[in-house]
């Protein structure tokens, strides 16, 4: 892999993946107390961080994310009681496809926040931005593309051979 | 106010007065007069077309006389009823000169200048009170030149001027010359806490609300400088200590102790100079600041003597209602039927009027039928979704809250670009009721058949969207939110633009899911209509006779010999007088044998099931046969708390030996007329406040009801003739005739010395305490006080034992300082993470025996409204199984703990099966599955992954 010189003024795009009972309650409980952080994730929610699946963080990779943060709750406070706690077994495996794969193992994150832990949130995004921006680009940036409209129509119109 | 103007069971007269009420309770008829709106408030839509064309301007109300509004007007952007109002004295009518343009100018003639005021009679069977607050006039503190200094406001007003949505937008600026003021000062207790001003409590929410402001000053004005006069900071809330700390440490806010004596203007430049005496110097001093806020006290409503004479109820002199029993029942009123919540008994955050009123609601609801409600039949129309996909977007402004960051209108015209989406638009606030009907006039219009609201956040309004929806016929999950406020505007307000970049990225990827989005079909289910109550202490107690009254068969579960808990130990309460024995054995009179069963030295073995069908199997806590298994339709938890037992040498502790806990003082006053310690007689008694509370060790927040028991004792102690010494951070006295009682302890000679956790008094003496030391600001000297007893005052803490078992089968979240965390920490107070499980009293923070009351018939009442039918609906977002690719490896039966999944075999083969019942959702099943078989609905994979397509690879797309 080409080493990577870290881009200045670099913003990167990095996926949260929020549980509806801790770690959401808890970015939306930042912006009820007005804390600032920057505005490079996009928080997307599930019920419970059992449902991430080491397959929903490489599809982000593949699709050019820089960083991927998987949050929950603390494994006494999951509201499925054993959600959180098989997440962490599940990203166990995730660790080990990343360094399979050869990529920064800082790319990606689980933390265990609680709703009454917004203070927290802003801190791991925070840091979270700042080494994923010292990281550079995902080295995966372009392996998947779009097709343009025309080439969609183009397949659908072309016979399946 | 949302959900009441839309409750099918609720009708709302606003503008409305009680003339007269007779009867009794169960059959009161209640004369009312409706005041004419002039506008006719089931056709008004809101419009404003009338409120333009008016020609008088006149001070707006709302924003405290600092904004302006016209003769014709909404109140404010989120009023319910929506419908416009005219005001009598300011419109220009017929009279002297014809105006009438706003009854020409509405379109569905809604204006009616000829609307007489109408009389009408009511039947009720009880009456709730809940008539709030008005604040004292700060004028009448003369000294402090409030309105003869244009910049002196009170708190009111700033809170107008620091509302987005405020007459200034937002911006907080000097009356006297609009500029951003360098210093800001506040006041605290302006009429509260004096006797002088015949306000003799405490307001109990403007210490809280002081810091709340300070900080949001911080934020807007980095620079500023920022003080806070006090005389005590009572942060006595849950998590309140920890949000004061916070200020403490990194608001940089000056809190200073003392109260300013004057005010002085400097007529030149409009700042201000305090004149106040500093404590650690005893000098008066002179202070320039450029503003300063007046936290004025609270006063009951206006009209409050006249009401409680129609009411026939008893106010106090100051017009705050009188509860039957301030400590034992605070609801109930002094006259049968009418109950009582809110500030309309005496000041009180959010947190424990909700908790009250749903507990007057419990009360009310005794004098109406059992508790089966009607079934009410609605007509949904049919909707058709067929066809290709149209996606509506509505872009919500909620005030300035979204739309001062984002660029709104930019947002509208980016999602009518997106694929699919044949409409957008932007809402002022789409949650308002009017925009409710315009959002579902949309729906029709276009034929929508998916929908994006770009909102705030869906945790709290995914459901009232979803209702908008159903209204109409389109199935409630076809809706997904964009949360541009709470996670986007709110969070980046400093930076605009790439707040709006970012909201254009939610939005996309909202419509990606929404296109994705299936409809889903609730089922319904049969309810158990019994309840368990474990804890049988006063909150639990309470409970369950509530629950009894409003005939539902309750199972309490006492671990010890006795119900009562700790209440059972106090030796008197405050303000009745009676001991906790008595205030226990009144309560065990109004338990129902038949409707309560009380099981004694009983545990919990096992809770299985779900909401409306739990399992409950019981144990005897000492061996004891026949264990009991129960079906309940809900579960209250009341395990209460512990308290916090300080460790070996803390303040002395089992050091010395005349050094106690104040749980053990009480128990050695038991014995009311003598006191002997030691087989001594005792002349001096300290207690050291705090022990436990508000710190690293123990409690991060104050435990709440150490300073007033603290103070009842002294008083009991000085009318032995005992010298008491009280050593406090803060005295918290919150409750309304708290404040009586300490300025009762300090006539009667009980000493308070102020101490910090940095400097604590040091203990003097070899092998008994004798006294304790401290440093006297004023004169810079130790001071000894004579010590022959020295009381700790210990604070509460969860109980983990008690806490950990019951999270063996319930998994009810904890917050930071290990008490079970609420739903919500105002709008839910006894509600939990789980449907059908409840929580009351002190297992959810410390609290005294009035509020745990409170609480108590809090909970009853959601219990109340959940099992109130004969079935509920099942969330239908659970897993399915893709039966051609499960090959039956039972991977997902072992993942998933509740039991939901079991192997079937089908067609000679073995295939998982989902029982919907059980599933919660939470697709950990969905994640081990080695073939992909499992998908959840309204998470599926497809959607997932659909949302991140749109947030990664589509962006310059469109
Ligand atoms: S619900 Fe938050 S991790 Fe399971």
């Amino acid at each position: 892999m080409a080493k990577k010189i870290p881009v200045k003024d670099f913003e990167p795009k990095i996926v949260v993946f929020a549980c509806n009972w801790c770690s959401y309650p808890a970015a939306d409980a930042a912006g009820i107390n007005r804390m600032q952080y920057p505005p490079n994730v996009r928080i997307i929610r599930t019920m419970c961080m059992g449902r991430v699946n080491p397959g929903h963080v490489l599809k982000a990779f593949e699709m050019g994310a820089d960083g991927v943060l998987v949050s929950g709750c603390h494994f006494e406070d999951c509201h499925y009681s054993f959600g959180a706690r098989k997440a962490a077994e599940q990203y166990k495996k995730l660790e080990q496809i990343v360094r399979m794969l050869g990529f920064e193992k800082e790319r990606i994150r689980q933390e265990f926040i609680s709703a009454a832990e917004f203070p927290k949130f802003v801190k791991v995004v925070r840091e979270m931005v700042e080494q994923v921006q010292k990281l550079g680009p995902t080295p995966l940036k372009g392996v998947r593309k779009v097709p343009s409209r025309k080439q969609v129509e183009s397949i659908m119109e072309s016979p399946p051979s | 106010m949302m959900d009441v103007g839309r409750h099918p069971h609720i009708k709302l007269f606003t503008h409305t007065e009680v003339l007269e009420v007779t009867g009794k309770a169960g059959n009161f008829k209640v004369k009312i007069l409706h005041r004419a709106r002039f506008v006719d408030e089931n056709e008004c839509t809101a419009c404003g077309d009338c409120a333009e064309v008016c020609p008088v301007v006149a001070p707006n109300e709302f924003d405290e006389g600092l904004g302006l509004r016209r003769a014709i007007y909404s109140p404010f952007s989120q009023a319910v009823p929506s419908a416009y109002i005219r005001s009598d004295m300011d419109c220009l009518g017929t009279n002297p000169i014809a105006c009438g343009k706003c009854v020409e100018v509405c379109q569905k003639k809604c204006v009616n200048l000829d609307m007489p005021d109408k009389i009408e009679v009511l039947e009720v069977g009880a009456i709730i009170v809940a008539t709030g607050i008005d604040y004292y006039d700060p004028r009448e503190a003369s000294e402090y030149g409030y309105t003869r200094f244009q910049n002196v406001v009170n708190s009111i007003e700033l809170e107008r001027l620091l509302s987005p949505s405020g007459p200034s937008g937002g911006k907080l600026v000097r009356f006297t010359d609009q500029k951003p003021p360098k210093r800001v000062s506040f006041i605290q207790c302006v009429g509260s806490r004096c006797i002088r001003r015949d306000i003799p409590y405490c307001s109990r929410i403007c210490c809280m609300n002081a810091v709340k402001s300070a900080l949001l000053i911080r934020e807007m004005y980095p620079d500023a400088q920022i003080d806070i006069f006090y005389i005590d900071i009572r942060a006595f809330g849950k998590g309140f200590e920890q949000f004061y700390q916070r200020a403490l440490q990194e608001g940089n806010i000056n809190f200073v102790r003392g109260k300013p004596s004057r005010l002085e203007e400097d007529p030149k430049t409009g700042d201000l100079i305090i004149l106040s005496e500093n404590v650690e110097t005893g000098k008066t001093e002179r202070l320039r600041t450029s503003m300063v806020i007046l936290s004025e006290a609270v006063v009951p409503a206006a009209n409050s003597h006249e009401l409680a004479k129609v009411l026939g109820a008893r106010t106090d002199a100051r017009g705050f209602f009188l509860p039957k029993d301030a400590c034992g029942d605070p609801i109930t009123s002094t006259n049968e039927g009418i109950y009582l919540c809110g500030c309309s008994t005496g000041p009180k955050d959010i947190t424990d009027s909700i908790a009250e009123a749903s507990g007057a609601a419990v009360r009310a609801a005794q004098y109406l039928s059992p508790y089966k409600l009607p079934e009410v039949k609605e007509e949904i129309p049919d909707y058709d979704i067929s066809g290709p996909l149209r996606v509506g977007v509505f872009v919500c402004h909620c005030g300035s809250n979204i739309a001062g960051v984002l660029d709104v209108d930019m947002l509208k015209i980016y999602a009518a670009s997106l694929p699919d989406v044949v409409f957008s638009d932007n809402l002022l606030f789409a949650c308002a009721e009017s925009t409710q009907r315009l959002i579902q006039e949309k729906i029709l219009e276009n034929k929508l058949n998916r929908v994006v609201v770009a909102a705030c956040t869906p945790r709290t309004h995914e459901p009232i969207f979803r209702e908008t929806l159903r209204k109409v016929g389109l199935n409630p999950y076809l809706l997904e939110m964009a949360n541009i406020r709470d996670q986007c505007s709110w969070v980046h307000g400093m930076n605009p633009v790439s707040a709006s970049a970012k909201a254009k990225d939610l939005i996309r990827m909202a419509v990606a899911k929404a296109r994705n989005l299936e409809p889903l079909e609730q089922q319904e289910m049969e309810i158990g209509h019994n309840v368990m109550v474990i804890g049988g202490g006063i909150s639990g107690l309470e409970t369950a006779i509530q629950l009894a009254k409003r005939d539902y068969t309750v199972y309490l579960v006492e671990k010890s010999k006795q119900v009562g808990g700790w209440v059972k130990e106090l030796r008197i309460l405050y303000p009745s007088g009676m001991s906790g024995q008595e205030l226990i054995d009144t309560k065990l009179k109004e338990i129902n044998k038949e409707k309560i069963k009380i099981f004694t030295e009983a545990a919990i073995e096992n809770i299985s099931g779900f909401v409306g069908n739990f399992e409950v199997t019981l144990r005897a806590a000492n061996g004891k046969p026949a264990p009991e298994t129960l079906q309940v339709g809900a579960i209250v938890i009341a395990t209460g708390f512990e308290l916090y037992g300080p460790s070996k040498g803390e303040f002395g502790y089992q050091k010395y030996p005349n050094i106690i806990t104040n749980m053990e003082l009480e128990y050695l006053l038991k014995p009311q007329d003598k006191f002997i310690f030691q087989n001594k007689p005792l002349k001096h008694v300290s207690f050291i406040q705090c022990v436990g509370s508000r710190g690293p060790d123990g409690l991060p927040e104050c435990s709440r009801y150490c300073c007033q028991a603290a103070i009842k004792q002294a008083i009991a102690l000085q009318k032995m003739g005992i010298q008491a010494t009280v050593f406090n951070r803060d005295i918290r006295v919150y409750h309304h005739e708290a404040e009586t009682m300490y300025r009762e302890a300090r006539k009667l000679g009980v000493t308070f010395i102020r101490y910090t956790p940095e400097n604590p008094p040091k203990l003097v003496g070899d092998k008994q305490l004798k006294a304790l030391q401290f440093r006297e600001p004023v004169l810079k000297k130790d001071i000894e006080v004579p010590t022959d007893l020295l009381v700790l005052s210990v604070g509460m803490r969860p109980s983990r034992k008690s806490i950990a078992e019951i999270q063996r089968f319930i998994k009810v979240p904890l917050g930071m300082d290990g008490f079970v965390l609420e739903k919500h920490p105002k709008f839910g107070p006894v509600e939990t993470n789980i449907e059908g499980v409840f929580i009351c009293g002190c297992i959810q923070g410390p609290k005294d025996i009035s509020d745990s009351i409170g609480q108590a018939n809090a909970v009853a009442a959601k219990v109340d409204a959940l099992l109130a039918r004969s079935t509920i609906l099942m969330e239908p977002i659970t897993s399915v199984i893709n039966e051609e690719l499960c090959r039956g490896c039972g991977t997902c039966v072992d993942v998933c703990e509740f039991g939901a999944i079991s192997l079937q075999e089908k067609e000679g083969a073995q295939v998982a099966l989902v029982n919907e019942a059980l599933c919660k959702g939470c697709g950990t099943c969905a994640t081990y599955c080695p073939t992909g078989a499992i998908d959840i609905r309204h998470f599926r994979d497809q959607q997932i992954e659909s949302m991140l397509k749109a947030f990664l690879l589509e962006e310059d797309r469109v």
